[in-house]
């Protein structure tokens, strides 16, 4: 598909892009300044400038993701709208698809310019049968946009603001919203409309900063709470034009968002959206990161020692293979001193399924430890030496541990039967 | 009308090339058509221990890049669990349209048949077993001579087994050296023979077709110790090893990749329908005379399936049991790398007509997660376990008459060959019995039959199929002449397993490859003259 993005070097445009070229799209950036090193072609375009532009024919969809900023004066929206109007004739003539990347804060009675000038801009689209796309907050991924803008506050601030009542957010993950748009401009059966796509269930704004600091950052914030009337007011004494400037009017609408209906949208579209501690996570996908700490857990059991990257690996690479890489959520005690899996291991605990899949994963375990130099070691004893009295003290050493565990197991019973009921497989 | 070819040979397994041979050499033109499923898993290149050591990627053929050893996880036997030999399972059933009830299917798309992934034993039916057989023992004995030429056997020396093999005479591979557990048992079996024969037990080193001297084409046994992880010089017999010997008759052909589905006779002529496994293109070819020898199993169906008999066959399948001994007076022997096949055989009688015929092999090339399983403690100290104990352990298998599971197979609706089975309830009796005996014959030969060391497979997992088309002296519908000609559908022949009138506890391969010669022979002489 030939498919053009206007914005194409900020922080969504990029990853579309990206998401677009390994595709195998033939993608056409059209930005203020040539960006570097990408495998696509470029046009010259400027948001606020009124030229009228002209699109290589036979353009399959337009992704308009250009935006001004929310913080610039209201006079650059009347631009950006002329601009957009432009740009959706020049769609209309070479018969593309147009993609509209609006706003949550857009509607007519926005308390933004910003949130209004998107509210118009949809209008237009609307009327010229083109796609909205309504994101929720995007995180993940770089740290641009509004989402760079909180990690680099969070981490400079020791102190975040608890808003009182909290305000209520619906997180996108970048790569997800830029598989979005894609699927709208790559599928016929999606109807022209406008589309929300955020969590349908909103996390509130404190614990978005809190999983800002603890899973991104790794760090400890504290919390103070702030009561949102406060800040109002605040705002009300500094003026419109000082409150735009210190970044307050965008505080506010954060107060103010909307709450979007985002499932009916989410299932047209076949996508389902990563759980937030698992896109706050660097990677973008922290899965495979809980099945290299149940792969060291297990595989340290059984080897009784650490076992190489390479062998972790290949356990995360097994249980993906075979079982979806899934984990099996084992509290973390277990987690961060494997010997404790003694407790209960070859012992039936919890449901027959979990403990079924436990079983396996020990198995899988203990043949993949095996099938190494080290496992060779541990397993065949080849260093050890020869003699029937060192032989039997082994064995007598292995029953006497078997031993002592399964007395330590009477008193632990209870613990061990409540945590492993908490127990349990996640994706 | 006249055909592409005169014989075709449906299978490159023993059987498949055994037919072949005495075909090709009268200058009949014959095509061998097969799965040509072939091997894509690195072997071990040193021996077995020390490539256990140093290997970083012993894992690919530990465990198989595609982790087939974790996926074949619940099977009893370890063979199948070996990636270097997946392929020659792979796919089976579904291309042959087999499904076991309560019963496992084996079979091979591979070239050499199930031959790739044998235990190489052999032995000679004698006449007791042959009683069954619409054709004297003599008929057989210029055939076994052929055979085992080709195949190359060691371990006859004159033994205890000499005439329950009854392959001494043909054997001319120097023996394999046994290890030093093998060694043990064979010595106090050695102090006490007699009274092991009054208790109807008879001990002695198996007959396998294994090279101990280099041949052009396969190579001495170095006793590395990878027999079931892949042999690298060829020692073990395949029958793919014979298949260069076949491509030197121009007027041997050969369709590898092709998997028949029908067979339809037209005015004498045969039309032997099928598949390509690459790219599914279908395909008919034409012969005179066509030969099964895909295996029972597929062989069973196609042949079903060209007489349209809907009604059940006798299967004959050998009940089996795995067992570990442990010898403590070796406890702590040295791990030193070795042949890993079987070492010792044994027989032990039961019945006028049960005997139990059983092998023991060692267990340094065998992965102690195999046995981690089975041991009753946590895994961690299970290992500890072990590590002291398995460097003094065997394993053993054993095998009862084919008769005793009654198994069927019948082709349903669909064409496909639906197989049912269970163990007569002659079999768990007869099992506990053996384990009784065995334990207290090997308490005196100083091996100790670990409590839960016997584990009774379940029906079918001992892939001796055989009996479904059975030879007799007049044929009725659903069965094959002498020649193994099927009844009622001149010019299609049965030479595998499935033409087999009994079946004993004894390895049965090489009988299946005497037998396909035998018919070779003489129709090369019908056609000829």
């Amino acid at each position: 598909m030939l498919i053009l993005i206007t914005g194409a070097t900020g922080y969504i445009g990029s990853r579309l892009t990206c998401l677009a070229l390994k595709r195998g799209h033939d993608v056409t950036i059209l930005s203020r300044q040539r960006p570097p090193s990408v495998a696509a072609s470029w046009i010259a375009f400027d948001l606020l400038s009124d030229n009228p532009i002209e699109l290589p024919a036979g353009m399959d969809a337009v992704i308009h993701l250009a935006t001004t900023f929310a913080a610039m004066p209201s006079s650059t929206g009347e631009m950006e709208i002329v601009a957009t109007h432009e740009l959706i004739k020049a769609a209309q003539n070479t018969g593309a698809k147009f993609i509209f990347v609006s706003s949550q804060t857009a509607r007519a009675d926005a308390p933004t310019a910003y949130g209004r000038t998107k509210w118009r801009i949809e209008q237009m689209v609307r009327a010229a049968e083109g796609w909205v796309v309504r994101p929720g907050q995007v995180y993940g991924g770089s740290l641009r946009g509004l989402f760079g803008l909180l990690v680099r506050t969070v981490k400079n601030l020791p102190i975040l603001p608890a808003f009182m009542p909290a305000p209520l957010i619906q997180p996108v993950h970048v790569e997800d919203l830029a598989e979005g748009l894609l699927r709208i401009a790559e599928r016929h059966d999606i109807p022209p409309n406008i589309y929300c796509i955020a969590a349908s269930e909103p996390v509130s704004f404190t614990k978005f900063l809190n999983e800002i600091s603890r899973t991104r950052l790794r760090r400890w914030r504290g919390f103070v709470p702030v009561p949102v009337a406060a800040v109002n007011t605040l705002a009300f004494i500094l003026g419109e034009s000082l409150r735009t400037r210190l970044g307050l009017e965008r505080l506010q609408s954060l107060f103010n968002l909307p709450l979007m209906k985002t499932q009916s949208d989410l299932d047209k579209l076949g996508l389902t959206l990563r759980p937030l501690r698992s896109g706050m996570h660097r990677s973008g996908n922290d899965r495979r990161r809980r099945l290299l700490r149940e792969g060291r857990a297990f595989l340290t059991y059984i080897l009784k020692e650490h076992p190489n990257s390479v062998l972790l690996r290949r356990y995360a690479r097994a249980t993906e293979q075979l079982r979806d890489g899934q984990t099996l959520v084992l509290p973390s005690l277990f987690l961060n001193y494997p010997v404790f899996l003694s407790l209960f291991d070859r012992l039936t605990w919890g449901d027959p399924a979990t403990w079924e899949e436990f079983s396996w994963r020990l198995d899988v375990a203990t043949i993949l430890a095996e099938a190494t130099p080290l496992g060779a070691h541990r397993f065949l004893g080849l260093e050890n030496e020869q003699g029937a009295l060192s032989h039997l003290l082994l064995m007598t050493k292995a029953v006497a541990n078997e031993a002592f565990w399964r007395a330590l197991r009477i008193f632990f019973f209870p613990f061990v039967r409540f945590t492993l009921g908490r127990a349990r497989r996640i994706s | 009308m006249t055909s592409d070819f005169d014989v075709i040979v449906i299978g490159s397994g023993p059987a498949g090339v055994s037919v072949a041979f005495p075909l090709v050499e009268s200058g009949l033109r014959v095509l061998m058509v097969d799965g040509g499923k072939k091997s894509d898993v690195p072997l071990p290149t040193t021996n077995f221990l020390s490539a256990r050591t140093k290997d970083a990627e012993q894992w690919k053929w530990l465990i198989g890049k595609d982790f087939h050893a974790l996926k074949m996880r619940d099977v009893v036997s370890p063979k199948l669990r070996v990636p270097s030999q997946g392929y020659v399972f792979d796919e089976f059933e579904q291309y042959n349209k087999i499904i076991g009830k309560n019963f496992n299917i084996f079979g091979s798309l591979a070239t050499g048949g199930l031959s790739n992934a044998w235990g190489c034993g052999v032995s000679r039916f004698s006449g007791k077993d042959m009683t069954a057989f619409p054709f004297p023992e003599s008929d057989l004995e210029p055939s076994y001579a052929e055979v085992c030429q080709r195949v190359g056997i060691s371990g006859g020396m004159g033994d205890d087994l000499s005439d329950y093999f009854g392959l001494d005479k043909y054997t001319h591979q120097p023996s394999i050296p046994m290890d030093s557990l093998h060694a043990r048992i064979s010595q106090c079996y050695d102090r006490r023979r007699k009274k092991f024969h009054s208790r109807g037990f008879r001990m002695g080193r198996p007959r396998v077709t294994v090279f101990t001297k280099d041949a052009p084409e396969r190579q001495a046994c170095d006793y590395s110790g990878n027999c079931l992880w892949g042999c690298r010089l060829h020692s073990l017999y395949s029958s793919a090893d014979d298949l260069p010997k076949l491509r030197q008759f121009k007027n041997f052909s050969e369709m590898s990749g092709f998997v028949v589905d029908g067979l339809k006779n037209n005015d004498g002529i045969w039309f032997v329908e099928g598949q390509n496994i690459v790219d599914h293109e279908r395909k008919s070819i034409q012969a005179t005379r066509v030969v099964l020898a895909a295996g029972t199993l597929a062989t069973t169906r196609l042949t079903l399936k060209a007489l349209n008999f809907r009604s059940s066959v006798r299967l004959l399948s050998c009940p089996t049991a795995a067992f570990l001994l442990w010898l403590p007076s070796s406890l702590g022997a040295a791990k030193e790398p070795g042949f890993g096949l079987a070492q010792l055989s044994f027989t032990l009688a039961l019945r006028e007509n049960i005997t139990v015929f059983g092998s023991t092999f060692p267990t340094t090339s065998l992965l102690r997660s195999e046995f981690v399983r089975h041991v009753p403690l946590q895994r961690r100290y299970a290992i500890d376990l072990l590590k002291g104990l398995m460097s003094s352990c065997v394993v053993g298998n054993l095998f009862l008459p084919g008769h005793l599971t009654t198994a069927e197979a019948r082709l349903n609706e669909e064409d496909s060959l639906v197989v049912t089975g269970r163990y007569s309830d002659e079999v768990l009796p007869l099992m506990e019995e053996t384990k009784k005996k065995l334990r207290r014959i090997y308490w005196r030969l100083g091996a100790l039959l670990l409590p839960d060391g016997f584990t009774i497979a379940s029906p079918g997992a001992d892939i001796h199929y055989a009996g479904t088309l059975p030879m007799q002296k007049s044929p009725r519908i659903g069965e094959t002449s002498q020649l193994g000609e099927v009844a009622s559908l001149d010019g299609l022949y049965v030479v595998d397993g499935a033409c087999l009138p009994c079946l004993p506890g004894k390895s049965h391969t090489l009988t299946i490859m005497a037998n396909a010669n035998r018919i070779g022979v003489a129709l090369a002489k019908r056609l000829k003259s």
